[in-house]
């Protein structure tokens, strides 16, 4: 009989789960820390220069007095990637438990804003926690013993689309709808700029979404798909989306996009689905590794797109 | 060489605003505010103003600066509340509301953010003599968190639930905020989005419509969408 892994107990799914909430709430990942410095410097208008000077200032504050960066802390919810190998003690269904029961006590301790409502009713339990609240999404990994807990906190009223183009349309199309989502968006700042821009190309339609929501929160600023007709598609977007001059809040400036990252997924022959999804400044993510033997690591960089999880390589 | 910090005027005004403070801000300036405000959004704009209820307190004598927003705010022991962080939420959607909170409430400036268009600066906020002042930045939640000196008062609790209750609070040099309506009538985002627009077209060169467009879509990206 294989020799199993030791399960890993709830009570450390917990502390990771609190922690990486309370560091996603107030700590700008670095690569978020070292873009909004770049920005700052290198902005040629004066207000857009100074808001962007006050973003950065903000980011320290936030970690030094442990206050949520933006008073809209956002929909919390996770991305877990588990190891092929990983025990989870009590199973999946515990574990589901244990991440609401977080995002319940952080909501109080940490000051989350209560955002989750009934759709229609607008009835607010006041912890964050729902149907279908806070959402959890999984994925798997090869080999692994470990349990990757990532939580995005993510604003949830301006700046994700979807549009049905068609091989037709081609990249003009792909670049004519980026431009179309920045001018509804960006303008006035509603999508709260610079963001980091996610695009989903191909897949199914949900799929699609679902991509580009991916790419705009779980991968850092400046890494590159690894396709190289899809890294210098993301280049020459991120320089397209910097082009429109919205700027930081719509005041005008230089940057609008801090980077592109673009996911593709096999598609219709007759389709080229493509949805887009900003992530705005209040850039609020972090990460923690549980291990069986008990260590808990946590890191910036989510390493979600995975070669397994993007499925290349695979019979 | 380090270039200047500031190429914009900076107001510190105290509230409850007088005219004579809001006669010299210019869409385009700096403000920080010092003083009480109140929270409205859509929960209080629907109970206070539509369904015509009168809020627990006295407004009109406390403050005449209302803050689109909910904060992040917890009760942390029975009726004492702590904010650790605040922001506003996007006010063009609620111009609808400004004619009866500005006519009954004597509100003099709202914070929201984005602001409106210039049409409602023009034909309700200038007659009132009132401004619409704009958060720059949701990740500017903390230092605007910060200055929250008390909160003063959370109201309609049961009837709204914390984050679209009637809150109080006692700030101190709450900004920057962005003067977006000054009371001539005139939107910085009106202005600044003449020369977006410019720049933004020149992006647009060459990329044609898409080959199937969507029923009620607006296909000049120039336009304001509400």
């Amino acid at each position: 009989m294989a020799v199993r892994t030791a399960a890993i107990p709830q009570e450390l799914i917990y502390r990771a789960a609190y922690e990486a909430n309370r560091l996603a709430a107030t700590t700008v990942p670095r690569d978020g820390l070292v873009a909004f410095q770049r920005a700052a410097q290198r902005e040629s208008k004066p207000l857009a220069r100074f808001v962007l000077r006050k973003i950065v200032d903000n980011a320290n504050l936030a970690v030094a007095e442990n206050r949520p960066m933006c008073a809209d802390t956002g929909l919390p919810r996770y991305y877990v990637k588990v190891g092929n190998e990983a025990a989870i003690e009590g199973g999946f269904v515990a574990l589901e438990r244990t991440l609401r029961q977080a995002v319940a006590d952080l909501t109080h301790d940490i000051q989350l804003r209560a955002n989750r409502v009934h759709p229609l009713t607008r009835h607010n339990p006041g912890n964050n926690v729902g149907i279908f609240a806070p959402n959890v999404d999984y994925s798997f990994e090869p080999d692994g013993d470990w349990i990757d807990i990532i939580v995005v906190h993510k604003g949830g009223l301006f700046g994700t689309d979807y549009r049905m183009l068609f091989p037709a349309d081609g990249v003009t199309g792909i670049k004519r709808f980026l431009l179309d989502n920045l001018a509804e968006f960006a303008r006035r700042g509603l999508s709260c700029p610079p963001v980091i821009i996610g695009v989903g190309l191909g897949g199914t339609k949900d799929q699609c979404v679902r991509l580009s929501k991916e790419a705009a929160c779980l991968r850092s600023i400046g890494d590159r798909h690894p396709d190289p007709l899809v890294a210098d598609l993301e280049v020459e977007l991120n320089d397209l989306a910097n082009r429109t001059g919205f700027g930081v809040m719509g005041v005008g400036g230089d940057t609008t996009s801090y980077d592109v990252h673009i996911e593709i997924a096999y598609a219709h022959t007759g389709g080229l689905p493509t949805a887009v999804s900003q992530l705005c400044h209040a850039y609020r993510r972090a990460v923690g590794r549980v291990h069986p033997d008990g260590r808990v690591e946590y890191r910036d960089d989510p390493q979600w797109f995975t070669p397994y999880y993007r499925r290349v390589g695979i019979e | 060489m380090e270039q200047p910090e500031t190429q914009f005027r900076e107001w510190h005004l105290g509230t409850p605003l007088s005219d004579e403070d809001i006669a010299q801000v210019r869409a385009g300036d700096i403000v920080y505010l010092s003083g009480p405000v109140f929270t409205a959004r859509d929960g209080v704009y629907e109970h206070m103003l539509v369904r015509g209820n009168e809020p627990p307190i006295d407004l009109r004598s406390l403050t005449n600066v209302s803050l689109q927003s909910s904060p992040a705010g917890v009760e942390v022991s029975p009726g004492v509340y702590k904010v650790s962080s605040l922001q506003a939420t996007a006010g063009f959607r609620y111009a609808r509301y400004m004619p009866p909170l500005l006519e009954r409430y004597g509100v003099k400036a709202v914070v929201g953010k984005g602001g409106m268009s210039e049409d409602v600066y023009r034909d309700i906020f200038k007659p009132h003599g009132a401004i619409c002042l704009s958060t720059m930045g949701y990740g500017l939640g903390a230092i605007y968190g910060k200055a929250v000196e008390r909160v003063l008062g959370v109201y309609w609790l049961k009837e709204l639930g914390i984050s679209e209750a009637l809150w109080v609070m006692q700030m101190k040099e709450f900004g920057p905020l962005l003067a977006e309506g000054d009371v001539q009538g005139h939107g910085f985002f009106t202005q600044v989005n003449e020369e977006i627009n410019v720049q933004l077209s020149l992006a647009y060169a060459g990329l044609r419509p898409p080959v199937f467009r969507r029923l009620g879509e607006e296909q000049r990206p120039e336009q304001e969408l509400f």
